[in-house]
Parts: structure tokens; C-alpha cells; sequence
């Protein structure tokens, strides 16, 4: 996790781990805590998965407080990195940070709130491909309808 | 279904099938009212306040909000207005435990105000609720896949949004699937989990119970099994809806129960809801 979190910034985050999922260190929230073991404690940040760091839609949300690597994109841009589509030049509102092929970027709409991750595939001024997304606020979606199916929807009412 | 209607209209109910609003909550961790509504109306979705609650609005929408960026950014929570009432009824100050949370609607609502231990015994259930609080963004909720019946740890603010029966706006052929027989067997659950939570309150803490059952035996004889058995008292709720019922059938309830409050779907353009609010003497 620590590495995922070092492509962004260099701000040291603590944390605390429950089996192989990553929570932010709270110390308040510590204070509440039951005997039992939590299955979740406050802000998720991801969870290893087969060796490989998965993050959170939290610890993205993190990282836009205490990164500036940033790209914005207009509500077009907006619409289609949530459909998992890639981010053309045409998309882009601004670029904050690192410009260069291969970097790893926080994608933000005009209102800064963040949309999920990528990577730069492309010259902002001369390429019409730019970003490549890595992970967008669609998969809730999509992971929703994966878990469960629709005979089990009853699981997801709430009154 | 003849069974529920002569019940219904004993308690002053009825059976009307209504086409329910449907209905949001701002999140006002991240957004103000105000600004979402701008938002959503620069997309042709109309914002309409619901009277009876905080940060409720009813919407119209050509398209589905789920798929909505404002809905992925976790700027609202999806919830029928009567859903919204516990929460504000209970009104937490301080660390609040919240008993049978999943998918919760009412966990992120407390974890607007204060922190929140959430349980849940139904792990499909609890990872609904872990999805909405990632969504939602909360940063102030524990967790735990576990029965509130094996808590020890003492609270001054509990809710308990009991498992129940439903309602007939809830669920088609409602009344082909309900019995008495099944409604008993819930209540029988009710007065267990109750009982627990009003062990695990501190004196003079608050309990809100909520079910969204109209059926008296999940609701006002829960109530008065509290009233029974415990040193509680019930606190008046101003909030929309009937008063609870002091009377049904043979069986006559204290006369505070007037102060719950009882929503019938072709009276408050809701689903089918019951709310108490027992303070611990």
C-alpha cells in the first residue's frame, strides 16, 4: 500500500490492517472499539489481493486531499472516465504535476472530487489518447451487480 | 389479505396501493442541499424538499440516478422518507450503536453527526453496508459480522432498527407470503433484541425502535414488553404520522404509547413505518 501511496505524494499515512484489508489509523475510533474482532474500521484504504495492493475509493478520496497529482477533466470527460472509457485531450480541463508518459494520475472533476485513477498514455498537447484509466467510481456498479445477483437484490433494500 | 384489512381498519389503517415517491438524502459530509440540487437540476432531475425531514428531497428523474456521477461520488443516499425519520428522532450527541445496520441507510445518516459501531449478523448483508460506506465516504464506523445479542459494551444512544415483516408497499403478494404465525415468530426476535439493547443502555440513554412493519405485535407490544420489563419510559416524537395505538384487539397498551408514531403508506405518501423513542430512567 505504501507504494501505491508514494506514487502520489509524500505525505506518511499510518494505518491499521485487518487480515489483508488496509484501514486509516484513528485513534479516536480506537477508544469505541468492541472485544470482537471489526470487519471494518472507519476509512478503508484497500486490501491486498493475490499480492497485489487493490485501493479504496477512500484512500483515492485521501490522496485528493494530500496529492497534487492531478488531472481535471470536464463533465464530457467526467462522463466517459466513469464509463471506463479512455481520456482524450479533448477531456482535459487542467493538469496539475507530472505530465510525462507512464505517470500515475488522481482524476478529478471540475469540482476536484475524484473520480477514480490513471495513467498517462499520451502527450496532453499533442496526442488525442492521454489517460488510460486504472480504476473509476464505476465499478461500485458493476461490483454491486457482480456480488449480487438479482435474485438476491433484497440485500441491497433499504428502508 | 381479508385478515390484514379488518386489522388495519380496526387500528384506523387502511389498504391503499400507492405509487411511492421516490426519494433522496443529502449527504451533507459531502455536499450541501442547496448544491446538489443546482447540480442535479443542470441535468433535468427535479429536487422537490420533503416538509418532514432534514436533509430528504423528493426526485424526478428521466434517467436512472444509480448510474448518476453524483450518486458514484456518494453526494446522496437513495432512501424512502419514513427511513429517514429514526435517525432524526434519535438525534445522537455522542457514540451511537446502530444494531442491524445493513445495508445502512441509517448507519451513513448517524455518521453524519457522530461516530457509529454498526453490527450486523447476515455477512451478504454486511457487505452492502461496507459498499455504501465506501461510497458514501464515511470515515467514523466500525464494523462488526455479529449478533447484537453478544455486545457488552454500554451506550447512551442505540438504535434499533428491527428485523421485520415488511409491509405491502415493500414487497408484491406482500400479503400472500405474511401469516399471524410469521409475524408472532418476528415478534418473539423483537422482544429479544430489545431486551439486549435496553441491557446494553446506559441510564438515561435514548433507544429509538423502528420497524417498518405495520403489524401492532412487531411494534406497540414490543413497546409495551419494554414498558414491562425495564425502567424506560416513552418520550414523545414530533415527527409526521399517527399516534401509536394504546388499544388493539382485547389488548389494551399504555397509554404513552400514543407518543410512537405510526405511518400509513395512504397517509404520509411513505412505506409502512413505526417509531418509539424509550429513555432509560
Amino acid at each position: 500500500m505504501l507504494d501505491f501511496v508514494a506514487k502520489f505524494t509524500s505525505k506518511k499515512i499510518e494505518f491499521v490492517k485487518i487480515g489483508n484489508r488496509y484501514f486509516l489509523a484513528n485513534k479516536e475510533l480506537e477508544s469505541y472499539r468492541l472485544e470482537q474482532k471489526e470487519k471494518w474500521f472507519g476509512l478503508f484504504l484497500g486490501e491486498d489481493i493475490n499480492d497485489e495492493f487493490k485501493p479504496s475509493f477512500g484512500l483515492l478520496d485521501w490522496l485528493s486531499e494530500n496529492s497534487t497529482e492531478k488531472v481535471f477533466v470536464k463533465d464530457i470527460g467526467e462522463t466517459d472516465f466513469l464509463y471506463g472509457k479512455t481520456l482524450r485531450a479533448r477531456h482535459i480541463d487542467h493538469v496539475n504535476g507530472e505530465t510525462k508518459i507512464g505517470f500515475i494520475k488522481l482524476i478529478q472533476n471540475i469540482n476536484d472530487e475524484n473520480l477514480g485513477y490513471g495513467k498517462i498514455v499520451g502527450d496532453f498537447t499533442k496526442t488525442e489518447q492521454v489517460i488510460k484509466p486504472r480504476m473509476d467510481r464505476g465499478l461500485m456498479l458493476k461490483r454491486e451487480k457482480k456480488k449480487f445477483k438479482k435474485k438476491e437484490a433484497d440485500v441491497l433494500l433499504d428502508f | 389479505m381479508n385478515i390484514f384489512k379488518e386489522r388495519y381498519a380496526s387500528m384506523g389503517g387502511d389498504i391503499k396501493f400507492i405509487q411511492l415517491h421516490r426519494a433522496i438524502r443529502v449527504n451533507t459530509l459531502k455536499i450541501t442541499p442547496e448544491k446538489l440540487k443546482e447540480r442535479l437540476e443542470k441535468k433535468h432531475v427535479t429536487l422537490e424538499k420533503i416538509p418532514f425531514t432534514k436533509n430528504g428531497y423528493y426526485v424526478k428523474s428521466k434517467f436512472n440516478l444509480v448510474s448518476s456521477p453524483e450518486y458514484l461520488l456518494g453526494l446522496f443516499y437513495i432512501q424512502d422518507p419514513a427511513a429517514q425519520l429514526p435517525v432524526e428522532v434519535l438525534n445522537p450527541k455522542s457514540l451511537t450503536l446502530d444494531c442491524c445496520a445493513a445495508p445502512g441507510g441509517k448507519t451513513t445518516q448517524i455518521a453524519e453527526y457522530v461516530p457509529v459501531i454498526a453490527l450486523d449478523s447476515n455477512k451478504e448483508r454486511v457487505t452492502a453496508l461496507e459498499f455504501n460506506l465506501e461510497r458514501i465516504g464515511i470515515r467514523n464506523c466500525i464494523v462488526y459480522l455479529m449478533d447484537l445479542r453478544d455486545v457488552k459494551k454500554k451506550f447512551d444512544y442505540i438504535l434499533l432498527d428491527a428485523p421485520c415483516s415488511g409491509n405491502y408497499t415493500l414487497e408484491e403478494n406482500w400479503f400472500n407470503k405474511n401469516s399471524l404465525k410469521r409475524i408472532q415468530d418476528r415478534s418473539r426476535l423483537q422482544k429479544e433484541l430489545i431486551s439486549h439493547a435496553l441491557s446494553i443502555l446506559n441510564p438515561n440513554g435514548v433507544l429509538v425502535y423502528s420497524t417498518c412493519s405495520l403489524e401492532p405485535e412487531e411494534d406497540e407490544e414490543v413497546i409495551q414488553f419494554a414498558l414491562d420489563n425495564f425502567k424506560v419510559k416513552l418520550e414523545k416524537i414530533d415527527c409526521i404520522g399517527d399516534n401509536g395505538l394504546t388499544k388493539f384487539e382485547f389488548t389494551k397498551y399504555h397509554d404513552s404509547m400514543k407518543y410512537c408514531r405510526r405511518l400509513w403508506p395512504h397517509k404520509t405518501n411513505t412505506i409502512g413505518f413505526f417509531i418509539a423513542r424509550l429513555r432509560k430512567c
